[in-house]
């Protein structure tokens, strides 16, 4: 069944799913008239006729959405380029909604024939008369611009450079110390062309590319053992590589993480106070308040925040976005699945809930709630949602070393490997490496911890606030609805003046 | 430029996958595997009486992996234009060449065992007769069961979802397979109480037969009784108590265990099972199996992606650990047999659980014989670590005084260590039900640290 797990957000997700070769980015012409779609072989008027297929039965809106992806995949294990592996997925997701209910088809032929048919399949949920005129025409909105900052595109660069980047972030985990008992990398990369076209005369296009390189280092002493991971990579080309994180640092990080852990305690259990390391603990917001701030579960009045719209819920140290628009981010597009072009959202501003992240259908039965471009998708066989893209709180006035400074004794959250949370403002996140503060200063290592609390108690004790803001590991993945999107998160050094630490007493 | 109209159809799903294993030598392969999946999808989701969202589709895809020079490669495609998977085989082969020589690299042997698939019963031909006003109706009567609870305060919805999958796998090696199975689900999602203390939890069943699928009302039952038992819950100090597992959270400490037996994870030294083959892992409660052959169950099937045929596994034998789980590549690097666990590129569950045994009592009387502890019904978060076995996860609980439930707990973690676990399970209960492939019993664990205040 689809629809198990609600909202969970992974460092890393399992291999799969996603790049190859067609035109360069920043290519679009967008000017030109358009007799065919590229990839799609489908004109702009077999889309029109199919919008009209789909609204035949009396839907009040009907949406098209065509999706080819390539995606090449490398692995690097026991000192060999073990596997590599390319998929590409083409397909037609269609949509047709009439007042709160969403009929949904997908086809992976895309002849008119079927595609038609498969617009019949959708209209059926509208079970009414035919609509009065047929849709307009399309008009092309596509925009020349684009936030996906490439100038070497991993979809033309070779294999062999990319296998390259894999051995040195290997051979940098392997030589970083002989306690490192085994190392894995991964690079994967994909190029994903979207076609939307929708009732209301929309035709818009977007090329995402995306690259990921990933390292696990196991390391072993006395028949003990531990695991480090780093990665990084985004919206971006292979210069990345080069310019903002290297192979090599990937490989060192990985394992220096598995090495700290060897030497960790485990993790005290009760409630302390807590200071989140800038970046990754991003996570936490993610959580508590980004998936809660989705606008389905405030339409539905699942969330702890349906009725909370203008009232303070946290510390006036605490300000959070959610931008899909920060170039080259993992989490960023130039449309949303919908084709709304995305902004910056304003979720909490000094504590008070200012916004939700909405999607066509939410907007709609929330009385035309204006539409933020948060309506995503795994992909061509899933509907849009509101989804988040990159969320973080933002900076405060505070010194980051003064923050730590201020405790006398309590747990340091130095990395973190993912988080869930429910509607009723629960939430954990799991610490993959901390530290104990002892006054004022990080002494021994911990391993791996979870730590649990409830948004709106949390939000509050949020007491400093630094000035370091950060993004985390440009590798996540958020799970809703059984639908997996690319995330990141980000925050300053943060201290929470106490939430329960899950270790072992 | 495509245009589709130019495009191949793509020939029946078994011609399809045998012509790509020749196309593969053709192209220089030394070996090639080839399966294809044809799907159909079905899913109504209903809330507050009325239909939320009706997806229904068919979809297609193939996958390929290649060997040559003992060097391995993969593609997959969910485009089936000739043109299309003619180029990735190509480019499988171009690939295959840049990579590293593996000598455990190559395709299992054909073997001379073969499992019948009619034998397993995966297939429900009463599940494509369904209409779709019945499936519809199935999601709302289990909802509005469930909503005649006045302390059911808000719903997810209800779903209704059914799958008809036929699989296809060939190989250079002359092996041929192919099997048609289905699935079906019904579940529904509640919430009780204010909006400031909600609590919420949900029941489903899923099965490959109709008839087997848990009726609205009894579903609707269990959901309500599940969600309105957490109301009111209390936070409790930090303390070392015995935990009680019930059966859906014995089932993820299964998942845990499945994924440090895999041979994958023990090759890669990513598990803390590692080296432990023929010693005791736990205690005589803890006997672990993993079968492939029960009729009619969720995780049976008759060959995994290795073309092998699909077997019973003793993984842990009153303690002792008996088997790691392979597939034939993490076989030959361990030395060991394939089991018949291939999944992809990995190694998946059939249908893996912790058996009751003879020592095996109900459910109620772990509880009531339990002086004071924490059952365990809901955890939230990942928390689990297969190279250490350390375990962390937010947890929902019902605190046990007396050998009854007093209240429920919320906002606490367990931790533990799974070996640790093993060698202390002091209870296990004879409440096995294949609810999902992976799966086991009530178990009453003797000691992890609950973390609350």
């Amino acid at each position: 069944m689809r629809n198990q797990e609600k909202a969970r957000f992974q460092r890393d997700s399992p291999p799969g799913g996603q790049s190859l070769k067609s035109r360069p980015l920043g290519e679009r012409s967008p000017q030109k008239p358009l007799s065919y779609v590229d990839h799609f072989g489908l004109s702009a008027a077999d889309l029109r006729e199919v919008l009209g297929v789909a609204l035949s039965s009396g839907g009040d809106f009907a949406e098209i959405f065509m999706e080819r992806r390539a995606y090449d995949f490398i692995n690097m294990e026991e000192d060999i380029i073990k596997e590599t592996a390319e998929a590409i997925s083409l397909g037609m997701g269609i949509r047709v909604i009439r007042g709160d209910r969403t009929g949904f088809g997908y086809t992976n032929d895309l002849s008119l024939d079927k595609v038609k048919k498969t617009a019949l399949t959708a209209s059926a949920i509208a079970r009414g008369k035919a609509g009065q005129a047929p849709p307009p025409p399309l008009r092309d909105r596509t925009r020349a611009s684009s936030r996906y900052i490439v100038r070497r595109p991993a979809s033309e660069a070779s294999l062999r450079e990319k296998m390259t980047l894999v051995r040195e972030a290997y051979a940098a985990a392997k030589g970083y110390d002989p306690r490192i008992a085994k190392v894995k990398t991964h690079h994967s990369d994909s190029l994903v062309h979207v076609c939307i076209a929708n009732s209301e005369g929309l035709l818009v296009r977007d090329t995402r590319p995306m690259v990921k390189l990933i390292c696990v280092a196991i390391s072993e002493k006395d028949g003990k053992r531990e695991s480090g991971y780093w990665g990084g990579g985004g919206r971006v080309g292979m210069e990345y590589f080069h310019d903002v994180l290297t192979p090599r640092e990937i490989g060192e990080e990985a394992a220096r993480e598995a090495l700290l852990l060897l030497e960790a305690v485990d993790a005290p259990a009760g409630e302390m106070p807590i200071v989140l390391a800038p970046g990754h603990s991003g996570v936490l917001i993610h959580e508590a308040v980004g998936h809660l701030l989705e606008a389905d579960f405030t339409r539905k009045k699942t969330s702890i925040f349906w009725n909370k719209m203008g009232k303070k819920v946290g510390s006036g140290l605490v300000t959070i976005y959610d931008d899909p628009t920060i170039p080259s981010a993992r989490g960023s597009y130039n449309i949303d699945d919908e084709g709304t072009p995305p902004r910056k959202t304003l979720l909490v501003e000094r504590g008070v809930v200012r916004g939700l992240l909405q999607d066509k259908l939410s907007s709609r039965l929330m009385h035309g709630a204006a539409l933020t471009g948060h309506g995503r998708r795994q992909d061509y066989s899933h509907w849009p949602i509101p989804r988040m893209a990159n969320t973080y709180i933002a900076a405060g006035a505070d010194a980051p070393e003064d923050i730590l400074r201020s405790v006398k004794k309590g747990f340091y959250v130095a990395s973190l490997s993912g988080g869930q949370v429910e509607d009723s403002g629960k939430f954990t996140f799991s610490v993959s490496l901390g530290y104990l503060i002892e006054d004022g200063k990080l002494t021994a290592p911990v391993k791996q911890a979870t730590l649990i609390g409830t948004n709106i108690d949390i939000l509050k004790k949020i007491d400093r606030v630094g000035s370091d803001l950060a993004f985390g590991l440009q590798t996540g993945t958020c799970s809703k609805d059984g639908q997996d999107v690319p995330v990141t998160d980000g925050c300053p050094t943060l201290r929470i003046e106490k939430m329960t630490v899950g270790g072992r007493s | 430029m495509k245009t589709r109209q130019a495009a191949r159809p793509a020939p029946p799903l078994r011609d399809l996958a045998e012509t790509l294993v020749v196309y593969a030598r053709t192209c220089g392969a030394d070996e090639a595997e080839v399966s294809v999946v044809d799907g159909y999808e079905f899913n109504v989701d209903v809330r507050k009486g009325r239909i939320e969202t009706l997806i229904e589709a068919g979809s297609r895809s193939a996958g390929v992996r290649i060997i040559k020079d003992k060097k391995t490669a993969y593609a997959s495609s969910s485009d089936l234009d000739m043109g299309t998977l003619n180029r990735l085989v190509r480019n499988a082969v171009r690939r295959a060449e840049l990579g590293n020589p593996d000598e455990f690299a190559g395709l299992a042997p054909l073997s001379k065992e073969q499992v019948d698939a009619a034998s397993l019963d995966l297939y429900d031909p009463e599940i494509a007769r369904l209409d779709s006003k019945t499936k519809i109706a199935l999601a709302r009567d289990t909802e509005r069961a469930a909503l005649r609870d006045k302390r059911i305060t808000n719903s997810y919805g209800a779903t209704f979802a059914s799958n008809e999958i036929r699989s296809v796998l060939a190989m250079t090696t002359g092996f041929v397979g192919e099997y048609e199975q289905t699935y079906c689900g019904l579940g529904v999602g509640l919430q009780a109480g204010d909006t400031d203390d909600r609590v919420e939890d949900s029941w489903s069943s899923s099965k490959r037969h109709f008839k087997d699928l848990e009726t609205p009302d009894a579903i609707a039952r269990k959901a309500v009784e599940r969600t309105v038992r957490q109301l009111k819950p209390r936070k409790i100090r930090t303390q070392n108590v015995p935990v009680i597992f019930d059966p859906t959270q014995t089932s993820w400490l299964m998942g845990f265990l499945f994924g440090c037996v895999t041979g994958t994870a023990i090759y890669q030294k990513a598990s803390f099972l590692e080296g432990k083959l023929g010693q005791r892992i736990g205690n005589e409660r803890v006997t672990v199996i993993d079968d492939a052959l029960m009729p009619g169950q969720l995780g049976s099937h008759p060959f995994d992606s290795d073309g092998l045929p699909c077997r019973r596994t003793m993984v842990v034998e009153k303690g002792v650990l008996r088997n790691f789980l392979c597939n034939y590549y993490s076989a030959r690097k361990l030395g060991l047999r394939s089991t018949g666990s291939a999944d992809g590129s990995g190694v998946g569950p059939a249908n893996f659980y912790l058996e009751p045994g003879p020592g095996a009592v109900a459910a109620q009387d772990i509880i009531a014989g339990t002086k004071k502890g924490l059952l365990l019904i809901r955890t939230l978060g990942h928390g689990l670590n297969s190279v250490t076995g350390d375990i962390s996860r937010g947890a929902f609980g019902l605190w046990i005084e007396d050998g009854a439930i007093a209240y429920p707990v919320t906002e606490v973690t367990i931790s533990g260590n799974l070996g640790r676990i093993l060698e202390t399970i002091e209870a296990v209960g004879t409440d096995l039900e294949f609810l999902s492939p992976v799966t086991g019993p009530t178990i009453r664990v003797a000691e992890m640290t609950v973390a609350g205040e």
